[in-house]
């Protein structure tokens, strides 16, 4: 599969088809990955491609706008849903976006792998087991064992949009659990016990603002926490202005996150986000029927409204 | 919030209905609580839910939103916005331990000077039997 991507890459670039494509090469540390930007075609060598490649590339497409030609990238199923909603939200135009659709094995928790096993060289996705090698032994583990978390419950592995596709469209979905579970074991706690969850949650968070820089929906020129007038931060983290922050940030996710679950990975103190925003998800899907990312026709919930939309309950 | 401390209760209220509405009140010198801080929007979609999440994490005790009732917005629609919005806002404050009873959305028209002393009467109520329950937020 890298070997056809290489030559999509090469044939693009030659072509002049692209100014650059966005792809995964092979990162400093052992099984670490890193976004790479290739421009001409004898770079293409650098691409790879492995279930250990965790990177929402559409986070890159909006420097885009400073450019005039076509950027290529590959996406997973989750990015390629990134792609819809920056098109939606008219950050990027659809035709100057060449996309290489892989139907996703699903990704590799490298926690996970690391505590399985040591000195791994390298995972491969095999139906439905990872294939890991280490050393000259290769082990089939099932896939259970090494997923990460949002993979479990993914609904859409492939791509609805893309020009190019890698391999056949064939791919894995784990049914298995609802995608809302973690959501739902919260929404059964009484709201003390809730708000002691979050509570403890918010107070670790050194407010890095890593979960807003991956975050492909984090696109304004001027994002609201750096705002000075109004200010709606103080520079300290106190667990109030967390919450502040985080619950913001929440709203801001409404109809945007497409669940690629970068900001979770990224979150140095392991905050629990994605059931933050899965909450969100799970409200805009129930109350007005919309899923991020689906359709590039589609209008997002909070700009559109029907008259006969849910009544607040009126008490009096 | 401690317990005989009074409760703070943030009233964003909508120009050209719900103001109005509370205006009557006043006029009419109907009673209510005076706990309540009104501050006059010219729509209920002016009133960003950051506003709310931000005034609810810093330690108010609840906002509420008035507007003109569905159909009688003076811009058409913006109340149909407001809704959506407080729907969800609703939602996502109750997932983090917010009640949902500190975050309210309520249509008051330019008649309804006593709906609206009725209703501040009743959601400071609310809130005030929540404060009882609820013990005292952490510094900061």
């Amino acid at each position: 599969m890298e070997q056809e991507l290489r030559e999509i890459v090469r044939k693009l670039l030659e072509e002049g088809a692209i100014e650059y494509f966005i792809g995964y090469a092979e990162g400093v540390e052992p099984l670490h990955t890193t976004p790479c930007f290739i421009e001409r075609g004898e770079q293409v060598q650098a691409l790879v491609w492995s279930p250990l490649c965790p990177y929402n590339l559409a986070r890159y497409l909006h420097q885009m706008k400073d450019g005039a030609g076509k950027v290529g990238l590959v996406v997973k199923g989750c990015d390629a849903r990134a792609i819809v909603e920056l098109v939606k939200g008219n950050q990027i135009q659809r035709e100057r976006v060449v996309v290489v659709g892989i139907p996703c094995q699903g990704q590799v928790d490298l926690a996970k792998l690391e505590d399985a096993f040591e000195g791994v060289e390298a995972v491969e996705g095999k139906g439905d087991t990872f294939l890991v090698t280490v050393g000259e032994k290769v082990h089939s583990v099932e896939k259970e064992r090494l997923l990460r978390e949002k993979c479990f419950s993914c609904r859409h592995p492939i791509s609805f949009e893309y020009d190019f596709v890698l391999g056949e469209m064939s791919p894995l979905v784990y049914g298995s659990e609802s995608e809302f579970a973690a959501v739902e074991e919260l929404e059964r706690l009484p709201v003390e016990e809730r708000r002691a969850f979050w509570r403890a949650q918010f107070e670790r968070c050194i407010r890095c603002y890593a979960c807003r820089d991956i975050c492909y929906a984090c696109y304004c020129q001027e994002c609201i926490f750096e705002s000075k007038a109004p200010r709606w931060l103080e520079k300290t983290t106190t667990p109030l202005d967390n919450q502040t922050y985080h619950l913001i940030r929440a709203w801001h996710m409404v109809g945007r996150c497409i669940d690629c679950g970068e900001c979770e990975r990224v979150c140095p103190v392991g905050i629990p986000l994605r059931r933050l925003y899965k909450k969100v998800e799970k409200e805009v899907e129930q109350l007005f029927d919309y899923q991020a990312g689906m359709r590039v026709e589609e209008v997002p919930p909070l700009v559109s409204f029907q008259i006969d939309d849910l009544v607040i309950e009126e008490s009096s | 919030m401690v317990s005989d401390k009074e409760p703070t209760i943030l009233v964003f209220a909508c120009n050209w209905c719900s103001y109005a509405g509370a205006d009557l009140a006043g006029v009419s010198r109907l009673e209510m609580p005076p706990h309540c801080r009104v501050v006059r929007v010219m729509c209920s979609a002016r009133v960003r839910p950051e506003f709310v999440i931000a005034a609810l994490s810093r330690g108010l005790d609840g906002v509420v939103i008035l507007g003109c009732h569905p159909g009688d917005c003076h811009y058409s629609e913006g109340n149909h916005y407001t809704r959506r919005r407080a729907l969800l806002l609703k939602e996502l404050l109750e997932h983090v331990g917010i009640e949902p009873e500190r975050f309210q959305l309520r249509w008051i028209s330019a008649s309804e000077g006593a709906k609206f002393a009725q209703t501040i009467t009743e959601i400071t109520g609310e809130i005030e039997a929540l404060d009882r329950r609820r013990e005292p937020p952490p510094e900061g």
